[in-house]
């Protein structure tokens, strides 16, 4: 449709006037630039949500037995747990999984009984990044512990001493046992951090008096993006059959909104970025073609297709918008990809507030690690392209409608 | 007219509504009089399984209780002991005492529908509700009382029905929480002559919100007002030879 012809005489038309295309090109490049920018912040948002809400405590998908998450009743467990894990771990779409005991329990230094919640972990798996126990170097199994540091100052329990666990067992028994807190943990859990005795898996199923059972099985999956097709399948394993199995999004739906909400503030931004570069292309191609009245006339005098000319006038505009678009394409993915690394410290931002905060039982960080999807910039390039069209049909439209006998009296 | 009449005269007695404080110490003190040792059978169910424990049981005046486990052999010995508003449980195997906190009041009591509440609440329905009567039940013949909590108290239980029998029995506690919905239900049937006394015998404690569960009670024997020494009710003796 466009010959190169026509590209050619349309790039040298635009740097007739160097300079004003050279402001419209760095207008269009710095509002992309900007909306990349705030894309790869937007993205970091996401990520960070996501990542502090499933990566300790939730996951992306959880399995239970049906009704424990109204009662939490000791003995409505998963049967088979480890069989589970296994499975689940060898599938391909699985990043980890593991298996969860909770029970009530007083726990006692000295005579005083405290309420805490014993969780029984796979420490392996919990001990990974950004998991429940990321950091936590302490072994645990052998009657040896980590309590939430808030819950141990409370109690006031040091590393190293002994603490007696009385709960309920699975059949009604009562489970009490002597056990060594050989750590003071602080997780991104509140709930752990404030009630929390973390103790092996195996160690917590003989104490409630459970088999090889588990009160959760929480999976991380490996593209986050895809966990309701994820859990659907899961829920299909012969393994899990009569389990409930629940997306984080169906687990945290008040968390689920935060996130569309940022979705919803990424458009609005595109829009923004839809405006600024049509006011740039519209204003930057009225006046060239306006300049151009004379010159216009004269090719049409000399039977140059209208056609041809509207073509010229819309490659330029084109040219004109993309060169801004790749521009700030460039800008923006080397500032993101420049603060990624290190990430913006919002609390240094600030002035040296606190390095976290507390919110919906979770602590969140104040770094957040911008980062782009390759759809982000196709969408801001495909956005401003879209646009030189739109703002480039009037210009088009006019030239190619120009009487060439009046044209050449201007 | 004269059937009426007639009627009148024979519902008369019955119809007369009871001295409700005089019903209430009598309920109060029906199981424990100024002391009393007692062993209870209690049989907890719930949907997936039963457990059944033996207990030993004494109680002094309205503050002192001691409930020490006898069977099933893995428990023996734990025991729970209240004196006033506190409450310790000992656990023989770790040879650990240890006070329930009150964020763990409304816990199970060694796994039955009975909470540790239960254990040191049982004697201030005096002191917590206004009580008055409230209408005639026919089938049991007795008169249901409404106790509703007084404001300033702070507490579970919103309002209590207890059905009295005409003999003075208790035949059926509802009690309904804070929101005035019903929480649970206990019966009281098996009426037995126990340590001289004619009291229901066998209590069954129905929770309203979960199916299939309930835990039940029987007395086996009981002693009332034997002299029972000072330190049954401490801690000390709570840990030794149990």
């Amino acid at each position: 449709m466009v010959g190169t012809s026509t590209l050619r005489i349309a790039w040298r038309n635009l740097w007739r006037n160097g300079r004003r295309t050279a402001l419209a090109v760095s207008a269009i490049g710095l509002s992309v630039t900007l909306v990349l920018a705030y894309d790869g912040i937007l993205r970091a948002y996401g990520d960070w949500i996501l990542a502090t809400l499933t990566g300790p405590m939730l996951g992306h998908v959880q399995a239970h037995a049906p009704v424990w998450r109204q009662d939490r009743a000791v003995d409505r467990t998963l049967g088979h747990a480890s069989r589970t894990v296994e499975t689940l771990r060898r599938d391909p779409e699985v990043a980890s999984a593991s298996a969860r005991v909770y029970a009530p329990a007083l726990a006692a230094l000295a005579e005083e009984g405290f309420a805490v919640l014993v969780v029984g972990v796979d420490e392996a798996a919990e001990a990974r990044p950004l998991r429940l126990l990321a950091g936590v170097s302490k072994p645990l199994g052998d009657r040896r512990v980590l309590m939430g540091r808030p819950l141990a100052e409370l109690m006031g329990v040091r590393e190293g001493d002994q603490i007696a666990l009385v709960g309920q067992g699975a059949d009604g028994s009562l489970a009490n046992d002597l056990f060594t807190v050989a750590a003071l943990l602080e997780t991104p859990v509140d709930l752990v951090n404030r009630q929390g005795v973390i103790m092996d898996l195996a160690e917590a199923q003989t104490l409630f008096a459970l088999s090889d059972e588990a009160h959760e099985v929480v999976i991380h999956a490996r593209d986050p993006a895809r966990v309701k097709a994820l859990a659907a399948r899961l829920a299909a394993l012969p393994e899990l059959a009569g389990a409930e199995v629940l997306d984080w999004q169906a687990l945290a739906p008040e968390m689920l909104s935060m996130v569309e909400l940022l979705r919803v503030a990424g458009i609005f931004v595109l829009v923004l970025v839809f405006l600024a570069a049509a006011a740039g292309v519209a204003n930057t191609m009225l006046m060239s073609t306006f300049e151009r009245t004379h010159e216009l006339g004269m090719l049409l005098a000399l039977g140059v297709k209208p056609a041809r000319i509207a073509r010229i006038i819309l490659a330029e505009s084109i040219a004109l918008g993309l060169s801004g678009a790749l521009l700030g394409a460039a800008l923006g993915i080397g500032l993101v990809a420049l603060t990624h690394q290190t990430g913006i410290d919002y609390a240094a931002l600030t002035g040296g507030g606190p390095s976290a905060i507390s919110f919906g039982g979770l602590r969140w960080s104040l770094v957040l690690h911008p980062t782009l999807a390759a759809a982000d910039v196709v969408r801001a390039v495909a956005a401003v392209v879209v646009t030189a069209i739109l703002a480039a049909l009037w210009p088009a439209l006019r030239a190619a409608r120009l009487q060439p006998a009046r044209a050449l009296r201007e | 007219m004269q059937a009426m009449l007639l009627s009148l005269v024979l519902a008369g007695p019955a119809a007369t509504p009871p001295d409700v404080q005089a019903l209430l110490r009598r309920l109060d003190d029906l199981y424990r009089s100024k002391s009393s040792i007692a062993r209870i059978e209690i049989l907890a169910t719930n949907p997936r399984a039963t457990r059944s424990l033996r207990l030993k049981a004494w109680t002094r005046g309205e503050e002192q209780v001691l409930v020490v486990i006898e069977a099933p052999p893995r428990e023996v010995g734990t025991a729970t002991l209240r004196v006033g508003e506190n409450l310790w449980n000992y656990l023989p195997r770790i040879a650990r005492t240890i006070r329930v906190p009150p964020s763990m009041m409304l816990g199970s009591w060694m796994g039955t529908d009975f909470t540790n509440d239960d254990l040191v609440k049982e004697s201030s329905l005096r002191k917590d509700f206004t009580t008055r009567v409230d209408r005639r039940s026919e089938s049991p013949p007795g008169w249901w009382l409404a106790l509703e909590v007084k404001p300033e108290v702070v507490g579970r239980w919103a309002r209590i029905e207890i059905l009295v029998s005409d003999g003075d029995l208790p035949v059926e506690e509802r009690h309904f929480d804070r929101k005035g919905r019903l929480a649970r239900t206990m019966r009281f049937d098996e009426v037995k002559l126990l340590g001289g006394r004619r009291v229901p015998s066998h209590i069954v404690l129905t929770p309203a919100d979960t199916e299939g569960q309930k835990t039940e009670m029987r007395y086996l024997e009981v002693q009332f007002d034997v002299p029972i020494s000072d330190d049954t009710f401490s801690l000390s003796r709570l840990e030794q030879n149990r």
